[in-house]
């Protein structure tokens, strides 16, 4: 069966084969969940013709942890630890989602203060995920005793800068549950400023070799270009946002478009690409890191004094009831848009949510896989996965 | 425990032959040490990663915590591994896959149980598509406490199990005993008893292995083989049944694919 | 593109929309649910948002009818993705039995979403093209999003 046979036959790449046809001669191959290069237990059924995809089918579900019924067993204060884990490689973003939406439910106001340092963690998570992702796509493409690991091993020896940053001001290397409701639990010691401005520059000096990376290393450009294309429509439709829509055209970004904390207060330089396919989803997170690395030392340099928490201090874990009310607030990860909708009123007398549903940039960004797969092939299967990020932890929840 | 050589015989002539040279012994032992340390420096680890300790995992392997220097590399197959690290929550969903990952690694195989979500389903133990723990399907070795441990508490893990591995080796590993006051401190024991523990039934065990066997082209979904307990089910009986409806249409054809699979 | 007192005005003229409240969003018939999306969709809201289902148990004494048999509340969110980007939220109340039309002939990534909140909370979709389970093996009874579904639901033999 080509491809053209599989259209012609209204075969639609979405769904499922149910019935097996023998005339049809496909080799049946199952990627995942576990496999070195599903980023995560993500399963996806491939029917080959030879080695070119005819269909794909992918199955989610293998990391449900129940998080939203969790949460509604849960009270408000005791929430942030939990979606920690949710997106694990930008810890700081779940938390500060979780936490604007219960500000909002809650009407609680937030500090000067712990609004710039809620962004400015956030930008520095941006960094450390989108060199998480480096690191793992050079792993895609190279594999794990190729070219692959150079990357890897480069990326994350940077990634453990920012990691040891955070450790200084929460104490954790990652799971920090340091933000709560009206703005963070852990100050800034003395001396950080000076040591994310010595991290930041080194991280910037080469940042510029990543982008030559991409740029100029023709086994790159030759396993990226024009593989995966996604168009902007088709983006749009299935709510992909975060870099990948950018990539195909799309300037989107909330955080200058619906901005939210200190993101009205500094200018973001949104970077877009034209072309939809890896390697423009690999340029625009690249440069999105650089931009990040300037943010971030604009922030640390320009953040105000006051208090970091605009809540009343924590005493008892029932202490924010909320009686009724119903809020969405979305914010921009490095994976695209997460938004949470909170239904107050629940139980321990409304000091927990009703229902919390966490809307997960990755799951999205994962329906596109049935439409990018088809008409390519097996290697290629694997560098569209890893451009599109997915964090599995974030889709399954 | 994942090799049990208490059944070993030694009558065989070749052994025999060895006790009985005058020192030849000394040469086997130290072929024993060869091999030990051939053993102990080189265990490949088969990463089972499949959430926030599976990043913990990478940066392990990564540059600066370098879990190569201990001979310590990562491996896709579990053919060719000798340590499968079960990194992250294991769902109900996922727990067949491990086991049948466990079964196809050949002996001498440990596991190491990294993170408070495999030893014991971390917070998400009570919920209902949460493993409490990989003990309760496959025998750990090593427990790595940490949510998630440091890449350097990882390294101290499989330090300790050089340890177990050389103390196996010689004979000279005995499994702590379970105290009774440390027991009864455990409020919140599993539903489904350890490995380890005495109180698990052999029918457990066995439809377990029947579960991860099942897993096939396709049909593993659509099949009912497993029993299926939901204890106050609340929701409308038509929900369950529309679910039925629409899964009866392809039984049909999953015979069928049972004939193509294995 | 809509801010939000257009978009109350677009409610109030053509979806019949009374009550609006800062605190929830706002609530219109099931059966205007696909024509409220699709008349959206033409003024900009190109970006699908989220769908969120919950189940809300019976309530004795409850004035409303939906309230006093138990029923399930669906809320929508289309975002559009020009400058100043809103989204547009509303809520739809559903009885137990009843199904709500998909939205997946107007955005593709609808069709992963209620497929999961069939397969958590329960509600249907008609016109679905495929509606089973998406993050529970295809084999599991019950919908756990339930409000009288026990967390500790025991699934022998693996917990």
């Amino acid at each position: 069966m080509t491809l053209a046979s599989a259209a012609r036959l209204g075969v639609d790449p979405h769904r499922d084969l149910t019935d097996y046809d023998p005339e049809a001669d496909l080799m049946v191959l199952n990627m995942g969940p576990q496999h070195p290069s599903t980023h995560g237990v993500f399963r996806v059924k491939l029917y080959l013709d030879g080695e070119t995809i005819v269909r794909a089918v992918p199955y989610v579900g293998y990391l449900h942890r129940g998080v939203e019924k969790l949460l509604e067993e849960l009270t408000f204060v005791q929430a942030t630890p939990i979606v920690d884990k949710n997106d694990y490689v930008s810890p700081m973003t779940n938390e500060q989602a979780i936490n604007m939406a219960f500000e909002a439910l809650l009407e609680v106001e937030v500090p000067r203060r712990a609004r710039y340092m809620r962004t400015l963690f956030a930008e520095m998570s941006r960094i450390s995920s989108h060199l998480l992702w480096l690191a793992t796509f050079g792993v895609d493409m190279g594999g794990a005793l190729g070219g692959g690991t150079t990357l890897f091993l480069h990326c994350f020896r940077e990634r453990e800068y920012i990691l040891d940053l955070f450790e200084l001001v929460t104490g954790a290397r990652f799971h920090y549950n340091t933000h709560t409701i009206g703005g963070n639990r852990h100050d800034i010691p003395a001396g950080w400023a000076k040591r994310v401005h010595q991290a930041l520059d080194l991280i910037a000096s080469r940042v510029d070799e990543y982008l030559d990376l991409s740029t100029k290393n023709a086994i790159f450009v030759a396993r990226t270009r024009g593989v995966g294309t996604l168009p902007a429509k088709l983006a749009l439709e299935l709510g992909i946002t975060g870099p990948i829509l950018r990539a195909s055209g799309v300037d989107h970004d909330l955080r200058r478009d619906a901005p939210f904390h200190a993101y009205d207060e500094i200018d973001v330089k949104v970077q877009t690409e034209q072309a939809g396919d890896c390697l423009a989803r690999a340029h625009v997170r690249i440069r999105e890191l650089s931009e990040s690395i300037r943010l971030s030392k604009l922030l640390v340099d320009g953040l105000p004094e006051g208090p970091i928490c605009g809540g009343r201090p924590i005493k008892n874990p029932t202490q924010f009831k909320a009686k009724d009310g119903q809020a969405y607030v979305a914010l921009e990860t490095p994976r695209g848009e997460l938004g949470t909708y909170v239904i107050g009123g629940g139980g321990n007398k409304g000091a927990s949510p009703y229902r919390l549903k966490i809307r997960p940039p990755s799951l999205h960004a994962l329906a596109a896989m049935p439409y990018l797969l088809v008409g390519g092939t097996i290697s290629d299967a694997v560098v569209i996965l890893g451009s599109l990020d997915p964090i599995m932890g974030e889709a399954d929840r | 425990m994942a090799v049990d050589e208490s059944d070993r015989s030694y009558e065989h002539p070749l052994y025999t032959t060895l006790e009985r040279m005058p020192g030849l012994d000394v040469a086997t032992t130290t072929i024993d040490k060869l091999l030990t340390w051939g053993a102990t420096n080189s265990l490949w680890v088969f990463p089972m990663a499949t959430s926030c300790c599976g990043i913990e995992l990478m940066a392990t392997a990564a540059s600066r915590v370098d879990a190569d220097r201990m001979g310590t590399i990562v491996r896709g197959t579990p053919r060719q591994c000798d340590v499968m690290v079960v990194a992250g929550t294991i769902t109900v969903k996922m727990a067949p896959r491990v086991l049948k990952l466990w079964e196809q690694m050949p002996e001498p195989k440990w596991c190491i149980a990294m993170g408070s979500c495999a030893i014991s389903g971390d917070f998400y133990r009570d919920i209902y598509s949460v493993i409490p723990g990989i003990d309760t399907a496959i025998p750990v070795d090593v427990y790595i406490p940490g949510c998630p441990p440091n890449p350097e508490q990882l390294i101290a893990g499989l330090m300790r199990l050089q340890e177990k591995v050389r103390a196996v080796r010689a004979g000279e590993w005995a499994p702590k005993e379970e105290r009774p006051e440390t027991a009864a401190m455990q409020k919140t024991a599993p539903s489904i008893a350890r490995v380890s523990s005495p109180e698990r039934s052999q029918d457990i065990t066995l439809a377990q292995l029947r579960g991860a066997g099942n897993l096939g082209l396709g049909g593993d979904m659509k099949r009912k083989s497993l029993p299926i307990v939901t204890a106050k089910a609340g929701p409308p009986a038509e929900a369950s049944t529309a679910a039925t409806e629409s899964t009866e249409p392809a039984s049909p054809d999953s015979a069928k694919a049972e004939d193509v699979e294995d | 593109m809509l801010k939000t007192e257009a978009y109350r005005a677009l409610l109030e003229s053509d979806f019949g929309v009374q009550e609006f409240s800062d605190k929830t969003p706002p609530c219109i018939e099931a059966s205007e649910h696909h024509r409220l999306a699709a008349t959206l969709k033409e003024r900009g809201y190109t970006l699908y948002g989220f769908v969120a289902a919950t189940h809300m148990p019976a309530v004795k004494g409850a004035a409303d009818a939906l309230e006093l048999a138990g029923h399930y509340e669906v809320a929508t969110g289309l975002r559009c993705p020009t400058a100043g980007s809103h989204i547009a939220i509303w809520r739809v109340r559903l009885g137990l039995d009843e199904e709500l039309r998909t939205l997946v002939d107007l955005f593709v990534g609808a069709d992963w979403q209620e497929r999961e909140q069939y397969d958590l909370v329960g509600v249907r979709f008609a016109d679905h093209p495929d509606l089973r389970r998406l993050m529970l093996p295809e084999d599991w009874e019950g919908h756990p999003l339930h409000r009288d579904y026990p967390i500790d639901t025991p699934h022998p033999p693996w917990r």
